[in-house]
């Protein structure tokens, strides 16, 4: 919300600068997010008179302007067509002069005339968003040539961009800030009465009878000359709906000309974010602007029947709004209705066919107290944000309807030269019931933490209008003004008190914490732990989007059965990801094609699984994708295969479980390689799957090169620790190994793991392991062949091994190799 | 039987090897050289060797002087050629300290470290200092019931304060009603979790993605904020103000400045914002002219950190709580904003587009 702190100190005069009101308002909750001081770029533009005004020798829509800024005549040519007649007084930049826009004006040569100067137009100067013409000065304006723009047009001001927060619909207008101001520099704020129409009328026959009225005179500080009541077909005021309309007042205006507003009204106007329009119009943003209250003008000669029926529209019922859109109506929608049909969205926006024209003279002015919650479904039914919806669906001070009638009535019979209803028709359909809270000094003590004295209470209470009802010695209670719906119970006094006293003024303490015996639960330590495995290991942590588009899903081959969003930013971001394979594996491919030779991701997050409980299964998944190519600066670079996913898979899990895991074949899913894939293994159950990307899902997704990918479920694996429990210790030996290696030749059938595990079986527990040292496969080795290398290390925990036991064994372990694996022993 | 010439053929011999041995080895240049001449002196081949051979032909008076004479001669090649090596292997470990140094710039060999990404390290940053402080850990669904993130948590219905909240909706699911599925927009809902779960006292963070409907220059549709919040009896705001102060001057730095200004979130009153000392001017440093051109925080010295409060009585309600009995605070921050402001990152959009060459940064 921008407001003018020109016009704040009109209303609640204090005697602090700008900063200081802003820096109390903001540690208040009203925070100043942006400050722009108005009238100061304009050092150079001074007011000028016209001497002499001629067409331009040689272009036909310019004219040649000699003005007499104060000091000296200058020679300008102008392209406006208002240029008035000499004497008549322009707004002039001088040469040197520098535009808000940053242009510097030079002088210039315009079809062979030198021009000095330029005479201006609002939206040049960024005073208006009249770009029309040049800016005429009007004639009750005394300011002579060569006084500075900014003084003599009075432009000096400070406008505050203030982010409100929506529990504050009282601070959408000045009157409501100016009061928290008061407030806040304990200076008080009274709202000040109206000034009065120049000539009011005895509203009379004007309202049909028996109409509840209320009467503005006692509302406005001026006495008005009293004129005739103009001859007006009766007005009256039917609610329908007295839950979404509780409250709905007219006021009446006679006899105005619609007409440009003055220059001070259009500047205001202009520097809180609206632009100017008509004298009429712009008093009804002028009064919202100050009281926070919406008002709409009726043009009353379009009043069907002089009649205002506030109800809910009928299912399908339409209407024209005035941005000239036509609008279907629900029945939850409440509409302003004349005569014979709607005239205006409740509280919304108004109907095109009874907008204020040129040629309107009687206007019915309404302001009215909706039910937010309904204003708030209409105007996000009909997607139509208005400042009017905006404050409505806030709630506005339904007490302050006959003040702010008084205040448009004689605003609009000023600017349009027409004469106000000295009473206003005022319907209460559901009466205002101020709140009644309790508040005890005591309990705001214990709550923030600092004494809070009754008397302190009292006055900060009574300062924001609440009235006090009751006080004992340990509560009080008090009753909300109208105009703050925020405030219905004793923790809304406490922030009150609170807030008004400063939080800075609260003390600083340590609060006595109790840890839990429980602590952080084990499966998120047992995450973090995984996360640090994994980034040891060498891989890069990625956070993709929880979404992405089912395409993605389905190029990749996983459950394309996913949880979709009702309302998708786009289709790319549409379903919520069943696996982490499509966004780790485009954030290797993207890393490629930025240059990255050597890809190491991994991503440890959540997917989500359609389900038939209320809400989706999420689980926890570690993915890893290798891309491009593993590179030593002395051993030359290769692709990354399988076996650098295993090696990753094994040095991730074996950090967390002091044992790595093992690789067997099992069903892998379909977008791995099915000769290049294997399930990952941990004590013999399954903890997920590494392998190549299958060469088409990775072609359809369009991978760079053969990506390697794996899979961990961290539950599963956080199970398998918590069954596991700690690393035991194991005793050294006490005797010593003895290491033999046995060489063969082999059908690539056999898996090197297979036939170490046979060998390790056959050595009558004697081999403490068989590690493969050596893969050969060339010359001298047939097709379908390889050789393999082991070394057996043998071990009798019981006493030395002689040679000869070991010579014994080792012979069982070739002739176990030959017999079961037709391995030829090299 | 004795062979007079023996004994002159050993004494020669002798004689010959006793004159040229020391020379000859000590000209070895290096250990093979050296172990070579030495081996021709006493190796099987060698010459002092081959004299041994004849013992048998030495007559026997003359054996046992002769022989301990050979031994003797033994003795001392053995003792040259041990003053030699010693000397050739101290020649080689000088010439290895004097020489020249290896290329200390080639590449390491070694497999590093890959990196975490920079939310999970200012994430666990900011994790350390709370479970220090005595808070536990907890997590929740990224997907959530509608009453849990909003009903619960105090928000009025079809109020505006959900305006900040731009919903996904799940499929089916458009609704305000309390059963409506959607990503939670913010991770307050662990509150409400929590709360029903257990009993105070409490003291818990919650770090974790949300979601909300927007996407530009500063908005991410995903991003991660942290939920903090504690229940007991006699919960004060001056304990808030005291946690929060403590955990930002940790966080950052320990002479930041921390001021508390009034705000609204419906779950918390007395609501507020915390801003402290622009982190970029470093304006506790009170370097004025340095603060009037930042512009991070616009020249205020300030920038806005993080929203807390009192919890709302009606939270404690909604969760079966006696507002009466216990009262407590929470707090949430952006996991990002913090993770921006610490490493100076300055696009919100980078911390999602996983560059390795942005990651490799942290």
């Amino acid at each position: 919300m921008l407001v003018s702190f020109r016009w704040l100190q009109e209303l609640c005069p204090v005697d602090a600068d700008v900063a200081e009101v802003a820096r109390r308002i903001s540690l208040a909750g009203l925070e100043v997010e942006a400050m722009e001081e108005k009238g100061r770029d304009l050092s150079g533009v001074v007011i000028a008179e016209v001497r002499t005004r001629s067409p331009h020798p040689k272009r036909d829509k310019l004219t040649l302007v000699t003005v007499f800024d104060g000091e000296d005549e200058h020679e300008v040519v102008c392209g406006a067509t208002n240029v008035p007649e000499p004497g008549g007084r322009i707004l002039f930049a001088r040469s040197g002069a520098v535009l808000p826009n940053g242009i510097e004006i030079v002088p210039r040569t315009v079809g062979g005339v030198e021009s000095n100067g330029m005479i201006c137009s609002e939206d040049e100067l960024e005073i208006g968003s009249d770009a029309e013409g040049i800016f005429v000065v009007d004639s009750n304006n005394g300011a002579l040539p060569g006084t500075s723009v900014a003084d003599a047009l009075d432009l000096h001001d400070v406008i505050l961009d203030i982010g409100l927060t929506p529990n504050r619909p009282d601070c959408l207008g000045h009157v409501g800030i100016a009061r928290e101001v008061g407030v806040l520099f304990g200076v008080g704020y009274k709202p000040r009465k109206a000034a009065g129409p120049q000539r009011a009328f005895a509203a009379g026959g004007s309202f049909q009878p028996g109409e509840p009225t209320t009467r503005l005179t006692s509302l406005w500080d001026t006495e008005s000359e009293t004129v005739g009541t103009p001859e007006l077909p009766a007005v009256s005021v039917e609610i329908a709906d007295g839950d979404r309309c509780p409250r709905y007042g007219a006021a009446l205006v006679s006899g105005v000309k619609v007409a440009p507003s003055p220059f001070w009204l259009r500047y205001r106007l202009h520097n809180l974010g609206l632009r100017a329009l008509s004298n009429v119009v712009d008093a009804t943003n002028l009064i919202l602007l100050e009281w926070g209250h919406p008002i709409h003008g009726f043009d009353l000669d379009r009043l069907r029947g002089s009649k205002v029926v506030v109800r809910r529209a009928t299912e399908g019922e339409k209407m024209p709004t005035l941005d000239g859109i036509e609008r279907t109506f629900t029945s939850d929608d409440l509409l302003i209705c004349d005569g014979e049909g709607p005239v205006a969205v409740a509280g919304v926006m108004g109907g095109l066919e009874s907008e204020i024209r040129d040629e309107t003279t009687d206007v019915l002015i309404e302001c009215a107290y909706f039910d937010p919650r309904s204003i708030r479904r209409t105007s996000r039914r009909l997607g139509l944000h208005t400042d009017s919806s905006y404050r409505f669906e806030r709630g506005v001070d339904p007490e302050a309807i006959p003040r702010v009638l008084a205040s448009a009535a004689s605003l609009i019979a000023e600017l349009g030269g027409g004469a106000a209803a000295t009473t206003a028709i005022d319907r209460v359909a559901t009466a205002h019931e101020s709140k009644s809270i309790r508040f005890r000094p005591m309990r705001a003590a214990q709550l923030l933490g600092m004494p809070v004295s009754t008397d302190e209470s009292l006055r900060i209470l009574e300062s924001l209008g609440c009235r006090i009802a009751e006080q004992s010695d340990d509560a009080i209670t008090a009753e909300a003004p109208s105009w703050r719906p925020d405030l219905s119970r004793e923790v809304d006094l406490i922030e009150e008190v609170a807030r008004v006293h400063g939080y800075e003024e609260i003390p600083t303490a340590v609060p006595r914490v109790h840890p839990s015996e429980t602590g952080t639960p084990g499966l998120l330590k047992f995450i973090d732990a995984l996360r640090d495995a994994a980034v040891a290991s060498g891989l890069y942590e990625a956070v993709n989007y929880g979404f992405l588009s089912l395409d993605d899903l389905r190029k990749a081959r996983v459950p394309a059965d996913a949880v979709a969003l009702a309302n998708p930013l786009s289709e790319e971001r549409s379903v919520m990801r069943t696996s982490l394979l499509p966004g780790l594996t485009a954030a290797a491919t993207r890393a490629q094609r930025h240059g990255a030779t050597e890809v190491r991701l991994f991503e440890l997050a959540r997917t989500f699984q359609p389900s038939d409980d209320k809400l989706p299964r999420e689980d926890t998944v570690l993915a890893i994708a290798l891309a491009g190519h593993r590179s030593d600066w002395i051993g030359g670079e290769r692709p990354f295969d399988l076996y650098d996913g295993k090696g990753v898979v094994q040095a991730v899990v074996d950090r967390v479980f002091s044992q790595a895991p093992e690789l067997v074949p099992g069903e892998m899913p379909s977008f791995l390689h099915p000769k290049r894939s294997a399930v990952v293994t941990l004590a013999s159950r399954p903890i997920g799957f590494v392998g190549e990307i299958h060469p088409d899902v990775g072609d359809d997704l369009g991978l760079i090169g053969r990506v390697i990918y794996a899979e961990l479920d961290v539950p599963v694996l956080y199970a398998l620790a918590e069954e596991l429990g700690p690393t035991q210790a194991r005793g050294l030996p006490k005797f010593p190994a003895v290491a033999r290696d046995i060489a063969m030749l082999v059908r690539d059938q056999y898996s090197a793991g297979e036939i170490a595990e046979a060998l390790r079986e056959a050595s009558k527990g004697l081999a403490e392991s068989v590690r493969l040292f050596d893969l050969y496969r060339g010359d001298q080795i047939p097709e379908g062949h390889r050789s393999l290398a082991f070394r057996v290390t043998y071990r009798d925990p019981e006493g030395t091994l002689t040679d000869k036991r070991v010579d014994k064994v080792h012979a069982l372990l070739a002739e176990v190799a030959s017999d079961r694996f037709e391995a030829t022993i090299r | 039987m004795a062979e007079p010439d023996a004994v002159q053929t050993f004494e020669d011999g002798l004689g010959e090897i006793r004159g040229a041995y020391a020379e000859a080895l000590r000209a070895a240049g290096d250990e093979p050289e050296l172990r070579l001449i030495n081996g021709r002196y006493v190796g099987p081949q060698g010459e002092l060797t081959k004299l041994l051979k004849l013992m048998p032909k030495l007559p026997g008076d003359r054996r046992r002087e002769l022989g301990q004479a050979a031994n003797a001669l033994k003795q001392e090649i053995q003792a040259t050629f041990d003053e030699a090596l010693e000397a050739i292997h101290r020649h080689a470990r000088e010439a290895e300290l004097t020489g020249s140094a290896l290329d200390v710039t080639l590449p390491g060999r070694w497999q590093m470290p890959g990196r975490l990404h920079p939310i999970t390290r200012v994430r666990n940053d900011v994790l350390a200092i709370f479970v220090s402080l005595g808070f536990d850990v907890a997590d929740g669904p990224e997907v959530e019931l509608y009453e849990n993130c909003f009903d619960k948590l105090g928000f009025p219905p079809d109020h505006p304060a959900t305006d900040e909240h731009d919903t996904f909706f799940i499929q089916g699911h458009r609704s305000a009603d309390a059963e409506s599925v959607l990503l939670r927009t913010q991770t307050s809902t662990i509150q409400i979790r929590e709360m029903m779960k257990r009993q105070p006292p409490l003291a818990i963070v919650s770090p974790g993605a949300v979601y909300r409907r927007d996407d530009d220059a500063t908005h991410s549709p995903m991003f991660f904020q942290l939920e903090g919040f504690l229940v007991d009896e006699d919960v004060t705001f001056a304990e808030l103000k005291g946690v929060l102060t403590l955990f930002l001057r940790r966080l950052f730095d320990e002479h930041i400045a921390v001021r508390f200004r009034a705000s609204y979130f419906p779950f918390v009153e007395p609501g507020g914002e915390v801003d402290m000392s622009c982190v970029f001017c470093r304006a506790w440093e009170g370097d004025r002219a340095r603060t009037a051109q930042c512009r991070v925080c616009k020249g205020t010295g300030w920038m806005e950190i993080l929203g807390c409060g009192m919890i709302h009585p009606v939270v404690f309600e909604n969760v079966g709580y006696d507002p009466e009995k216990y009262t407590g605070f929470a707090f949430g921050m952006g996991l990002d904003r913090i993770a921006m402001l610490k490493y100076g990152i300055p696009n919100i959009k980078l911390l999602y587009e996983n560059d390795v060459r942005f990651l490799s940064r942290f």
